[in-house]
C-alpha cells in the first residue's frame, strides 16, 4: 500500500514538474526503449519525400513566377541534400532574381510616383511587395505616400506669431486656435525659428472662403482662353488660398507660368522664361523640354561670352543656370574654364594673390583648377628668384635700400626663400656699421 | 486500527482516481508524435508527415500555438483536406502578410449592420430571416467572420488573413442587435463590433449600459460612434468654426472616455456617423489615439487603405442572398509581375 501510495506521489510530483507533455514524453521514452514498435499514434509513414520532389516542385512555383514559393521549396530540398551545391547554387540565384525582379519594380513605382500616376506606382509597389514582402520602402509608399495628407508642414519664419502664420494660411487669423490645438501650443506661444508647425487642410466645405470657387474657377478659364495669363495667374492663386489641394486651379496656375515662359522665350528672355518654367509643376506636359531649350540657349550665350574674355558675364549667366539645373555638367565645365582662363591673366599681370583668389571659387577637383593653381605657385617663385638676383646686382653696386627691398619683394612672394632671409639680415646689419662709422 | 487502514484504502484511493484523471487528460491533449517524423527546414518552416488523427486545427494548435489557424497551413499547401501519410509544409509565421497573388490582392468585406426587425424590414432595418440566412451563407461558404483587431492586424502589415474573411460590425446600438443578432451570432460563433453613439445608450430601442457590458464581456467588441451621431465632416447651419471645432473635439474624445470607464476596455475605432469625414476630422482622431476609422463606401478594403478611411458595405432594407454575395468581395484582380 504504501508503495503504491509513494509511486502515485512521484508520479504526481512528475507530472507538477514537467507538465502534460513531459509525463507523456517520459512514457513515450520508456516505450520506445522497451520496444521498437512505434505507438500506434505515429504517423503512418515517416518516409520523407526525396529533394528531387521539391526541387521539381521549386521548378513549378518559378516558371509560375512565385518566386517566394519557389524558395521554400528549394530550401527544404537544401535541408534535404545538405551536401548538394547545385541547390545552394539555386537558391543563392534565385535570391540574387527575387531582388533584382523587386528592385526593379520598386524603381518603376518611384518614377510613376514622381509623375504622379499614382495608380501606376501602386501596382509597382504592389508587385515589389509580391516578390519581396520585407521591401520597406515599398510598403512605406503604399501605407503612406500614396495617401493624401491630412496635415501641411510649416516651417516657421522669423517673428512669425500664430496668429500670422494662421492668417497666412487660412485667410483667417481667428484660427489661431486651431494651430495652437494640434501643435500643443497656446495661441500666444512664441514661436521659434525654424520651428515645424502642423497646419490640418481644410477643405472649403468646412473653411467657407469669401470667394465663390467654380465662379472663380470659371473666370480663370476664360482668361486662359483669352492669353490671359498673369490674371489667371491671380485668381487660380486666390481659389489655392482657400482650396490648396483644387487640382483644377493647380492646372490653371501651371498652365499660365508655362505659357508666360513660353512667350518670354520666344523674346529670347530666358532667364526669365527659366523662372517661370520652375514655377510649373515637373509632371506639365511639356515644361521640362521648354526649360531645356532656354537652358541650352542660355549656356551658348555663356560659352560665347568665355570666347570673347568676357568672364564676369559668362559666369552671371551660367551661375543663372545652376540656379535651375544644378547638376548641369557643361555649365559646370563652363564655370571652371572661365576662372582658370581668368586666374591665368591675372598670373601674366603678376597679380597672383587675385589669382588664387579667383581659383578659390573654383571646384579644387577640376583638372585645368589644380594645374593653374600649381602654375601659380611656380609663378610666384619665379619672380620670387628674379627679385632675388635683383637684390643681389643692388648689393654688389653697394646699393644696400634697394638691395633689402628687392629682397623683402622676394620673401612676399617666396616665404621660405632662406637666401633672401639671410641677405636682409646681413645688409641691416652692415648699414648699422656703416651708420656707426659715419 | 481498522478505521485508520480504511482512511489510508480511501486517501489512497482518490490520490490514485486523481492521478489518473489527469494522466487521461494528458493523453488527450499531448501531442509528440510528429516528432520523430518532422524536419525543421529553418526557424520559418517545418515539414511534418500527416497522421490519421490530424486535422488543420490539430496541427495549427500544435506547430502555430493557435488552433484557429489551420486555414494557414491549407492555404501554403494549397489543400482543403489532410491525408494521412502525406507531407505538409507548415508555415511558422504570416507568409503573404498582405494576401499578394500573381492575379492580384486580397480585399476584406466590412459589413455594417444597424438594427434588425423580426419579419418587417425598413429604412435601417434588415430581418431576422435575413440575417439568419446571411450568417449561414459566410459559414456555408467557408468565410472567416474576424475580429476588428484582426483586421487592423492586417492593415497594419501585421498579420495574413485567411482569404475569404469578413468583418461584421453594427451602428447606433440598437436594442434589436441584443435580442435578435446576438443569439444568432453565438449559435454560428462570429465575432462582431458594435459601434455605439453614446447619447444613444439607454433610450427607449437602444441597449442600456448593461445590456452593452454583457456583450462587451461575451466577447463582442464595443467601439465608438460619437456622442450624438452628428454630421462630423460639415457645419451645422449658422454654426461658426470654433463652435464647430468644440463640437469635433466633444464627439471625438467623450465617448471614448466613457466608453473606457464604463467597459475597462480601450477604444479606438470610430465609424463616422453617416460615413462622412474630412481632413480635421481624421487629424483630430490621431491626436486622441484612435487607430482606425470607417465610413461607407461600399467597398472592400485592400491591406494598404487608409486606416482612416476604411469602407464599409451598409446592410438594410430587403437584403436577399444575391445582393449579399455582391458585398463580399474577397479580392481585386490585377496583374502583379
Amino acid at each position: 500500500m504504501k508503495r503504491l501510495f509513494t509511486i502515485c506521489f512521484v508520479l504526481l510530483v512528475l507530472f507538477f514538474f514537467t507538465g502534460c507533455a513531459g509525463v507523456w514524453e517520459f512514457f513515450g521514452d520508456i516505450a520506445d526503449k522497451l520496444s521498437e514498435k512505434k505507438s500506434e499514434k505515429a504517423p503512418e509513414s515517416t518516409k520523407v519525400l526525396p529533394a528531387s520532389y521539391y526541387l521539381e516542385k521549386a521548378g513549378q512555383y518559378e516558371e509560375n513566377e512565385e518566386l517566394q514559393t519557389a524558395l521554400v521549396y528549394l530550401q527544404i530540398a537544401g535541408r534535404l541534400d545538405p551536401d548538394s551545391t547545385k541547390i545552394h547554387e539555386k537558391i543563392a540565384s534565385l535570391k540574387s532574381a527575387i531582388d533584382q525582379k523587386a528592385g526593379q519594380h520598386f524603381t518603376t513605382g518611384v518614377t510613376f510616383y514622381k509623375t504622379r500616376k499614382f495608380e501606376d506606382a501602386r501596382k509597382q509597389f504592389l508587385t515589389t511587395l509580391r516578390y519581396a514582402p520585407g521591401h520597406k520602402e515599398a510598403l512605406d509608399y503604399l501605407k503612406n505616400a500614396l495617401h493624401p495628407k491630412e496635415y501641411r508642414t510649416y516651417k516657421v519664419e522669423d517673428k512669425d506669431t500664430i496668429k500670422d502664420i494662421s492668417e497666412k494660411f487660412y485667410k483667417d487669423p481667428s484660427k489661431e486656435f486651431l494651430i495652437a490645438y494640434f501643435n500643443n501650443l497656446k495661441t500666444d506661444s512664441k514661436l521659434a525659428s525654424d520651428t515645424m508647425l502642423k497646419l490640418p487642410i481644410l477643405e472649403p466645405e468646412i473653411n467657407r472662403p469669401s470667394i465663390h470657387i467654380s465662379a472663380e474657377l470659371a473666370k480663370a478659364e476664360t482668361l486662359l482662353k483669352e492669353k490671359r495669363y498673369p490674371e489667371v495667374l491671380g485668381v487660380s492663386e486666390k481659389i489655392l488660398e482657400y482650396d490648396p489641394l483644387n487640382q483644377k486651379a493647380s492646372d490653371l496656375k501651371n498652365a499660365a507660368y508655362y505659357q508666360i515662359g513660353l512667350e518670354l522665350s520666344g523674346q529670347k528672355n530666358y532667364p526669365e522664361a527659366m523662372k517661370m518654367f520652375k514655377k510649373v509643376t515637373p509632371v506639365y506636359q511639356g515644361v521640362n523640354e521648354a526649360m531645356q531649350e532656354a537652358i541650352n540657349k542660355e549656356l551658348l550665350k555663356a560659352e560665347s561670352l568665355l570666347k570673347q574674355k568676357q568672364y564676369e558675364q559668362a559666369l552671371a549667366v551660367a551661375g543663372k543656370i545652376l540656379d535651375y539645373d544644378k547638376s548641369n555638367t557643361a555649365v559646370q565645365n563652363l564655370i571652371n574654364t572661365a576662372f582658370c582662363q581668368q586666374a591665368r591673366n591675372l598670373i601674366i599681370r603678376k597679380n597672383y594673390t587675385e589669382a588664387l583668389h579667383v581659383l578659390s571659387k573654383a571646384d579644387p577637383e577640376y583638372d585645368c583648377v589644380k594645374k593653374t593653381t600649381s602654375d601659380v605657385y611656380t609663378a610666384k617663385k619665379k619672380q620670387a628668384e628674379v627679385h632675388y638676383l635683383n637684390g643681389v646686382k643692388h648689393f654688389l653696386n653697394e646699393e644696400l635700400q634697394s638691395a633689402i627691398k628687392e629682397w623683402e619683394k622676394a620673401l612676399v612672394l617666396n616665404p621660405e626663400h632662406q637666401k633672401a632671409k639671410k641677405n636682409i639680415s646681413n645688409a641691416r646689419s652692415l648699414l648699422e656699421k656703416l651708420k656707426k662709422v659715419k | 486500527m481498522q478505521r485508520s487502514a480504511n482512511t489510508r484504502k480511501t486517501i489512497s484511493g482518490i490520490v490514485f482516481l486523481l492521478f489518473l484523471l489527469l494522466f487521461a487528460a494528458c493523453i488527450t491533449s499531448a501531442r509528440s508524435y510528429h516528432k520523430i517524423s518532422e524536419i525543421r527546414v529553418n526557424d520559418d518552416f517545418i515539414i511534418v508527415t500527416v497522421t490519421t488523427k490530424d486535422t488543420f486545427s490539430s496541427l495549427a494548435a500544435e506547430y502555430l500555438n493557435d488552433p484557429s489557424k489551420g486555414w494557414l497551413i491549407a492555404e501554403f499547401n494549397h489543400i482543403k483536406t489532410l491525408t494521412a501519410g502525406q507531407e505538409l509544409i507548415i508555415p511558422l509565421f504570416s507568409f503573404n502578410k498582405g494576401g499578394l497573388k500573381i492575379g492580384g490582392y486580397q480585399t476584406v468585406p466590412v459589413l455594417s449592420y444597424y438594427r434588425l426587425s423580426i419579419n418587417k424590414p425598413s429604412k435601417i432595418a434588415i430581418t431576422q430571416d435575413d440575417f439568419k440566412a446571411q450568417m449561414k451563407y459566410l459559414k456555408d461558404n467557408g468565410y472567416h467572420v474576424i475580429t476588428l483587431d484582426q483586421l487592423l492586424g492586417f492593415l497594419d502589415y501585421q498579420e495574413q488573413l485567411p482569404e475569404k474573411s469578413v468583418v461584421i460590425t453594427f451602428d447606433d446600438g440598437w436594442i434589436s442587435v441584443y435580442d435578435i443578432a446576438l443569439p444568432i451570432l453565438k449559435e454560428y460563433g462570429f465575432p462582431a463590433t458594435i459601434f455605439i453613439y453614446t447619447d444613444f445608450v439607454g433610450g427607449g430601442k437602444a441597449m442600456s449600459w448593461n445590456h452593452i457590458k454583457e456583450l462587451s464581456q461575451a466577447g463582442f467588441d464595443i467601439q465608438c460612434q460619437t456622442k450624438t451621431h452628428r454630421n462630423l465632416a460639415v457645419l451645422k447651419n449658422k454654426e461658426s468654426f470654433r463652435e464647430y471645432f468644440d463640437s469635433l473635439e466633444m464627439e471625438i474624445s467623450y465617448p471614448k472616455k466613457l466608453i473606457e470607464t464604463k467597459l475597462n476596455k480601450e477604444c479606438n475605432c470610430l465609424a463616422y456617423p453617416y460615413g462622412k469625414t474630412n481632413n480635421l476630422v481624421i487629424a483630430m482622431l490621431k491626436k486622441h489615439g484612435y487607430r482606425a476609422a470607417f465610413t461607407v463606401d461600399n467597398k472592400s478594403n485592400p491591406f494598404f487603405i487608409d486606416k482612416y478611411k476604411i469602407s464599409r458595405s451598409p446592410i438594410y432594407g430587403k437584403y436577399d442572398i444575391e445582393k449579399f454575395k455582391n458585398k463580399l468581395s474577397v479580392f481585386q484582380d490585377m496583374e502583379l509581375k
